[in-house]
């Protein structure tokens, strides 16, 4: 390899991304607005109500009439046909009817949906305090949890962080790749004495530069204007979002080392990318997984960027806490880097 | 000079499959071109063109048949030593399109150890002035200019050029012949493609016609037109296509071996255009017929394809 050609190619590369404003900013700019637009949304420490429905007749209307003052309830007063349109259409978490025959009420909802049993517990708090159950009953004090490095906005930025050095490595690198490939320009470059490690070292070089400032920038917001802390080592989250961007990248060099078309990348990065938005520890905790869920999570990069991020983050952890993932994860890289080195097609 | 020859191509054969049909591109070729030649392959479209010279360049590789490329083959570890050696201008590069001219040529710099500067390969295709200029805001053209000064950057031996003018105006097209003839004449070697007759008969030494993958005539463009035999065409423009003569009635001339018409053209082949002119006019005269517009002219590579093949170049090949 020599570098006087790598560094030719990473220069031209970062130059052509650069100077093309539509993909610097769906690239960077759009994630990282992204990542400020979920913060806000996720910062306050406020529950959003659940809606129920309630089909109104004499019998619900005395009992849950109550239930209106419970400020984690908004309750729709329906008919039989709407209250069942309602639900189906998930505008209500759940419906509660009088069944004349059983001489009760009668509540419905998809138990896999997580405001659905909230709302049940309400609405049978609700009827036992009608029932006259609940004479003696002191409700207990409730704190909101709210110390920083314990609230949902806590976890979530070292998540986003991960995810946007997933999605940025691998839409930076792969699908401009191709698109050369499309132009004839890999093999117009095939013919000279370029060698293909050159070419792709450079290319991955110039492609991934700004994979670590943008990771800084969700960094910087989330530090200062949402207070999440910053206890460990500056260097371990250094060392993190590079290993990160290159595992990333060199995933998205893999994908686009044989693809013809945009359209075959675009499929292909979304086949890879989405598996890891859902499973990858972003927006949910996935220790709580099980079976081949729990496997295909562990199996994920973005699951252990995304863990070691949070050691690093909200715990003092060093570089020598997190040496196992930064290790493995430069080792995948490579291994994907090696094997985008072998399969590549210039044409 | 005890020098190989600039490219050796035997029997080559190179077959694609389309759906259920085999199409044989390449279709048991012979070429030899010599050193400091510019050759033309000259075809219709879908003749093979494209498909021999990428498998000269290593792009392709050849189903059967030897390569051998400044003496060297492909495959044999002499790879980069080709390349270092070859210029390489494709039918249709797209560089970057944010790349400045002069980027496109220091990118393309970087990997020859020994070559031309930067600003020489720019002197020499005459871009100076678009030095900075992005490929969006340069011409058909300039750009193609920009392809071949980067073939030029390794200071080659051996040029390919793969239709290098094609769809440029001809103020644009003269200025390209201008630096294949320099190239030419500091030693180098050019294999060009192109459908254009006279192109090859004002750039090139010899040309091969090449059809359905064969080269089916070889020589100079002056040989190939001296071996039609008749060398010129009086062409007649008539008023009136069906009041046009049989083709008998032009035939009956002594001097015309041919005729072939396109509407309200009629055009003979004649050995002498002295002696066929004033006969051809005598026969119209005499039957009345009116004449629109009458020219004379030399036979061409053109007319070279349509006797060995009995269609025009731009009518397509592989049919
Ligand atoms: N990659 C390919 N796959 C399938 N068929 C191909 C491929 N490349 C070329 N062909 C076919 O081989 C034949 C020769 O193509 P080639 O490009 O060599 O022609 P050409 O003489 O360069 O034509 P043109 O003047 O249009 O550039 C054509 O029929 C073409 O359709
Ligand atoms: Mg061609």
């Amino acid at each position: 390899m020599r570098w006087r050609v790598v560094k030719a190619v990473a220069r031209q590369c970062f130059l052509e991304f650069w100077r093309s404003p539509q993909a610097v900013f769906w690239t960077y700019g759009f994630p990282i607005m992204m990542a400020v637009v979920l913060g806000f949304a996720f910062q306050s420490g406020q529950a959003e109500p659940v809606t129920i429905g309630v089909v109104d007749n004499k019998v619900t209307r005395a009992n849950l009439a109550k239930l209106e003052d419970e400020p984690l309830l908004v309750v729709d007063w329906l008919s039989p046909a709407d209250a069942d349109r309602a639900l189906g259409r998930g505008r209500v978490a759940l419906t509660v009817r009088w069944s004349a025959r059983d001489d009760r009420e009668v509540l419905r909802s998809d138990p896999s949906r997580p405001e659905a049993m909230l709302a049940r517990l309400l609405v049978e708090r609700r009827l036992r305090q009608a029932s006259g159950g609940e004479v003696a009953y002191v409700p207990p004090a409730h704190e909101v949890e709210d110390r920083p490095g314990s609230r949902y906005i806590d976890f979530l930025i070292p998540g986003l962080i991960g995810l946007n050095l997933l999605g940025a490595g691998m839409w930076g690198v792969g699908f401009n790749l191709v698109q050369m490939r499309v132009g004839n320009l890999l093999r117009r470059i095939f013919v000279t004495p370029m060698k293909r490690s050159e070419f792709l070292a450079g290319y991955l070089l110039g492609r991934s530069v700004l994979v670590i400032p943008e990771a800084f920038v969700i960094m910087a917001f989330g530090v200062l204007l949402w207070g999440v802390p910053f206890r460990g080592s500056l260097l371990a989250a250094l060392t993190l979002i590079v290993v990160g961007g290159w595992v990333f990248t060199a995933i998205g060099c893999l994908l686009a080392c044989r693809a013809r078309t945009t359209e075959t990348i675009g499929g292909l990065m979304n086949a890879v990318q989405l598996p890891m938005w859902i499973l990858g520890g972003t927006f949910f905790a996935n220790e709580g997984l099980e079976g081949p869920m729990r496997w295909a999570a562990e199996v994920m990069p973005l699951t252990h960027v995304n863990r070691a991020l949070r050691d690093v983050m909200l715990e003092p952890g060093t570089l020598l806490d997190v040496w196992v993932p930064v290790v493995a994860l430069a080792v995948t890289g490579v291994a994907c880097f090696s094997l985008a080195m072998r399969l590549f097609r210039w044409q | 000079m005890n020098q190989a020859p600039a490219i050796e191509l035997r029997a080559l054969r190179k077959t694609y499959k389309k759906g259920r049909e085999l199409v044989h591109a390449v279709n048991g070729l012979d070429l030899v071109v010599g050193r400091g030649e510019v050759f033309g392959l000259l075809g219709p479209n879908g003749a093979g063109k494209t498909t021999t010279v990428e498998i000269c360049e290593g792009l392709t590789a050849p189903d059967a048949g030897e390569v051998r490329i400044l003496g060297k083959e492909w495959g044999t570890g002499a790879d980069d030593d080709i390349r270092a050696r070859i210029g390489v201008c494709l039918q249709e590069t797209k560089f970057q399109e944010h790349a400045t001219v002069e980027e496109v040529l220091k990118l393309f710099r970087s990997c020859f150890d020994d070559g031309r500067t930067v600003d020489d390969a720019l002197a020499l295709v005459s871009l100076q002035e678009k030095r900075s200029a992005r490929q969006k805001s340069l011409s058909g053209g300039q750009r193609q200019r920009l392809a071949v000064a980067t073939a030029l950057l390794g200071d080659p031996k051996l040029l390919f050029l793969d239709e290098p003018t094609t769809g440029l105006d001809p103020q644009s097209r003269r200025q390209l012949w201008q630096v294949v003839r320099d190239y030419q004449s500091q030693g180098g070697t050019v294999l060009l493609t192109t459908h254009y007759m006279d192109e090859a008969h004002q750039l090139c030494d010899r040309v091969a016609i090449v059809d359905r993958g064969e080269v089916i005539a070889l020589g100079s463009p002056a040989e190939l037109i001296r071996s039609l035999g008749a060398q010129h065409f009086v062409v007649v423009d008539l008023v009136d296509a069906d009041a046009a003569p049989d083709d008998a009635s032009f035939l009956s001339i002594s001097d015309v071996s041919a005729v072939e018409r396109r509407d309200a053209r009629v055009e003979c082949t004649v050995a002498s255009v002295h002696t066929a002119l004033p006969a051809v006019l005598e026969m119209l005269e005499r039957r009345g017929v009116e004449i629109d517009g009458l020219s004379t002219r030399h036979a061409t590579l053109e007319d070279v394809f349509v006797h060995l093949t009995g269609r025009h170049l731009r009518e397509g090949g592989a049919a």
